[in-house]
């Protein structure tokens, strides 16, 4: 995968993929091979005689495998996203983090495309929330058009905003339930796409990953904070 | 191949793990020659392993799959909770999880490297309590071999004086870490329950050991180790086995049966190459058996004959019996206290730098538990590498923030949660074992196991005791508990298998009569018969097996190399 880029690109440009060529073609292979279908559930069951526990077969058909390489890996599983899905994701994700004054947006770092490699691919937990996701874009289309006569990308930003902002609180009608939890799934794989990346290790402040001679332990500050905590705390 | 390497061999070891690689290590260096037979295929964690590459760089963000369930770079080759083309059955009304890898070191390359030894009361439990078995050996009689196995692997730790928790001789253990901020947190809230924190026992080097690196503490040691710091059998075993040049290495090959000569010695071992699927005969003078518990196990049952009708050393029926795992259970709580903490590297060694022993003998000496056993308690958690799923932390109650306000909440709770795990000895009963599944076998047509599990009041209660020691030492902490954690120790309580600490199944004893092999891992039945895995075990102490199975695989061996320089086998 490429490697995170930290500019911001322009406002309301369309969303770049940021995969590299190599990833890209090792999916355009998978696709070609692909018999089962793009998107065919994966087969969860191995066949076991009646009383016994079925245990879910591997390596799951369509993934990486039980030995994938580790240091080299590719994703054999082809992108369902639409062209449109991609984008109405990008805005989404500028919605859910854009960039601050010291860290670059969720697009900037690629999260759309982890999304759509996210809702792709063949394994259960991926499976299971392509329909919340899928479902959730199209709801947001329709309601672009319902209320704005127009497609996610080209109504006005502020109108988007809103339709955006009205999915972050638990709604009282039950016919929002549905897109809050899409917005719900959306917002948590952002997060997790977003945070798993050099640049947001720095803006959350993960500063491992770094070889030492030694392992100094806590700094006398953070030190100090535990103790004035703990005092609090009458420990 | 080296020279003078053909059959028959001294010795053919089935397993290339913590038992097999012992045995190997210890026999070359003996003088013996050699075959280990490995099912998994060649591994070699100093080119193989993903060193500092981060979550981005690997599918999904690197999260677990049911193809690599520990996670993407998790040192787990070809499966995990299941491999392909080789299944196992549970019997209706039992959960049992069977974690295999199929890989050159197996378990060995992605183990938690927690190096606990056991105690002296943990050899005669019965004669504390009246329950389970007594080994066939004592503490002292280990000691020396745990001594020599800390000194070879490179074991982290400190003398603490706590009950049935042997400190080891000077110069056996390496200077442990200091405890990361939240372990220094945590430590207190203990402590203030007067339960004493120890330093862990890690299987890392934290100074140079037999050239290789000491740790560099960046990058988990459930990757394995590119620098050899921690202990594999793949980087610390086999490699200066090989050096002998008494040692030959065929990978693929999964055993399946121990062949038998007309007198009712074993001559080896057949095995089918699970790449071309042919099945094939290696002869040796001696057949150790590390496979894994249960594989090792299933090896013994599967090898029928006219002598062994119900399969080898197994008239007794105790083969696959008195299977056990660790009873584990876990509670995470959220640490307001640890909200306003500066940037802190939690990274350290790939595991915990302090544990919290068992602490409770005196109070079952005196009946005030309602539960037999102990368990001792991992927490981890922290500053460590972000990962996918953080964002399910990041959105309770209320409104979904976004943007600046998003930043500001994800920093605020980064590193305050604290996850508490409980790993507790279980007794041996009636209902956990393992036998051979009547109709279902492998792709090679080989029979497979079957596991049966209940776990008794014994576990559950201990189990129900551990998660309020959790609820307690977060509250006392300022802390809540995240939701999902059960009090019933039913419900609390893992799953069979879970903790893959499985053992017993071929275990040892004192007499022929209710044992498979003796204090030394020679079966009764067999006398050039050895099992130097986790099998052996006669009860299983809340210590992580490892370290045992080490010290116990190598006096096994140096026994079998003594009996074979005098001719005995």
């Amino acid at each position: 995968m490429s490697d995170p880029i930290e500019t911001d690109p322009e406002a309301g440009a369309p969303y770049v993929s940021r995969i590299d060529r190599r990833t890209a073609l090792s999916w355009l292979g998978a696709a070609a091979a692909s018999i089962g279908g793009v998107g065919a559930a994966p087969e969860q069951a191995a066949a076991t005689p009646a009383g016994q526990v079925p245990v879910l077969q591997v390596p799951v058909p369509g993934g990486y495998g039980t030995d994938p390489n580790l240091k080299h890996p590719t994703i054999p599983w082809p992108r369902l996203f639409t062209p449109a899905q991609l984008q109405a994701v990008a805005l989404l994700c500028d919605f859910i983090l854009p960039a601050s004054a010291d860290a670059p947006s969720a697009r900037a770092v690629g999260v759309p495309d982890f999304v759509d490699e996210w809702i792709s691919a063949p394994y259960p937990e991926q499976v299971a929330d392509r329909p919340v996701i899928l479902g959730g874009l199209t709801w947001l289309e329709a309601e672009a058009r319902r209320r704005h006569g127009a497609n996610l990308t080209e109504i006005a930003s502020a109108d988007r905003a809103a339709l955006f902002r009205a999915l972050t609180l638990t709604p009282a009608d039950p016919a929002l339930a549905a897109p809050h939890a899409f917005f719900r799934r959306l917002r948590q794989l952002t997060i997790g796409g977003y945070y798993t990346t050099k640049p947001g290790f720095k803006d959350i402040g993960y500063i491992g990953n770094v070889a030492m001679k030694s392992y100094p332990g806590p700094s006398d500050e953070v030190k100090a904070v535990l103790e004035r905590e703990l005092k609090k705390l009458g420990l | 191949m080296p020279t003078g390497l053909t059959e028959p061999y001294d010795v053919v070891i089935v397993g290339s793990g913590a038992g097999g690689g012992m045995s190997a290590y210890s026999l070359t260096h003996a003088g013996l020659k050699v075959l280990m037979l490995e099912a998994g295929r060649h591994y070699d964690p100093v080119t193989e392993t993903a060193m500092f590459n981060i979550p981005a760089e690997a599918p999904l963000r690197g999260t677990g799959t049911p193809d690599k369930p520990f996670g993407f770079y998790d040192a787990t080759v070809d499966g995990g909770w299941q491999v392909p083309n080789e299944p196992y059955t549970v019997a209706e009304g039992s959960q049992f999880m069977w974690w295999r890898p199929r890989m050159l070191g197996g378990r060995t390359n992605h183990w938690g490297r927690i190096s606990l030894r056991f105690g002296p009361l943990d050899f005669k439990p019965r004669s504390r309590d009246g329950l389970g078995y007594d080994w066939p050996i004592t503490y002292d009689d280990l000691a020396p071999w745990y001594d020599k196995v800390e000194r070879l692997i490179g074991v982290t730790g400190r003398a603490q004086g706590l009950e049935n928790t042997p400190d080891s001789p000077e110069g056996c253990l390496m200077t442990p870490p200091p405890p990361r901020g939240y372990e220094h947190f945590v430590s207190r809230g203990f402590e203030s329950m007067g339960i004493p924190v120890a330093a862990m026992h890690a299987a890392v080097l934290t100074q140079p050991l037999n050239g290789r690196a000491a740790c560099f503490y960046a990058t988990h040691c459930g990757r394995g180790c590119s620098i050899r710091a921690n202990f594999q059998s793949t980087t610390v075993l086999l490699p200066p086995a090989m050096q002998t040049g008494n040692l030959e290495i065929r990978t693929n090959a999964l055993v399946y049966q121990v062949d038998l000569d007309r007198t009712g010695k074993a001559k080896g071992v057949s095995y089918v190459d699970r790449v071309t699927g042919e099945h094939h005969s290696a002869a040796a003078r001696t057949v150790v058996l590390a496979a894994g518990a249960c594989e090792s196990a299933r090896i013994l049952l599967n090898s029928k004959s006219s002598l062994f009708p119900n399969g080898m050393c197994n008239d007794h029926g105790v083969v696959g019996r008195y299977l056990m795992d660790s009873v584990g259970t876990s509670v995470s709580g959220q640490f307001p206290a640890l909200e306003n903490l500066p940037p802190t590297n939690d990274d350290g060694m790939g595991l915990e730098h302090v544990y919290v022993p068992w602490w409770g003998y005196g109070k079952q000496d005196r009946k005030e538990l309602d539960f037999p056993r102990g368990y001792h308690i991992e927490f981890g958690g922290g500053r460590s590498m972000p990962s996918v799923s953080m964002g399910r932390y990041l959105d309770g109650g209320g409104e979904l923030t976004v943007g600046d306000d998003l930043r500001a909440q994800a920093r605020r709770m980064y590193g305050t949660v604290v996850g508490f795990a409980a790993r507790g000895e279980m007794i041996p009963n009636e209902d956990c074992y393992c036998d051979i599944d009547p109709t279902v076998t492998d792709k090679w047509g080989i029979p497979v196991l079957r596991f049966h599990w209940k776990w008794s009041e014994h576990e559950t209660r201990q189990a129900a005791h551990s998660v309020q020691t959790f609820l307690e030492v977060i509250d006392r902490l300022g802390g809540k508990p995240l939701p999902g954690y059960q009090t019933d120790g039913a419900k609390a309580i893992s799953r069979g298998g879970e903790i893959i600490h499985e053992v017993g199944t071929v275990r040892m004893g004192g007499s022929a009569k209710d044992s498979v092999v003796n204090q030394y891992g020679r079966s009764w039945a067999v006398p050039n018969l050895f099992v130097t895995d986790g099998a052996v075990l006669a009860s299983s102490p809340d210590k992580n097996p490892t370290l045992s199975i080490l010290a116990l695989s190598w006096r096994s061996s140096e026994h079998l190399a003594e009996m074979a320089r005098r001719g005995e086998l």
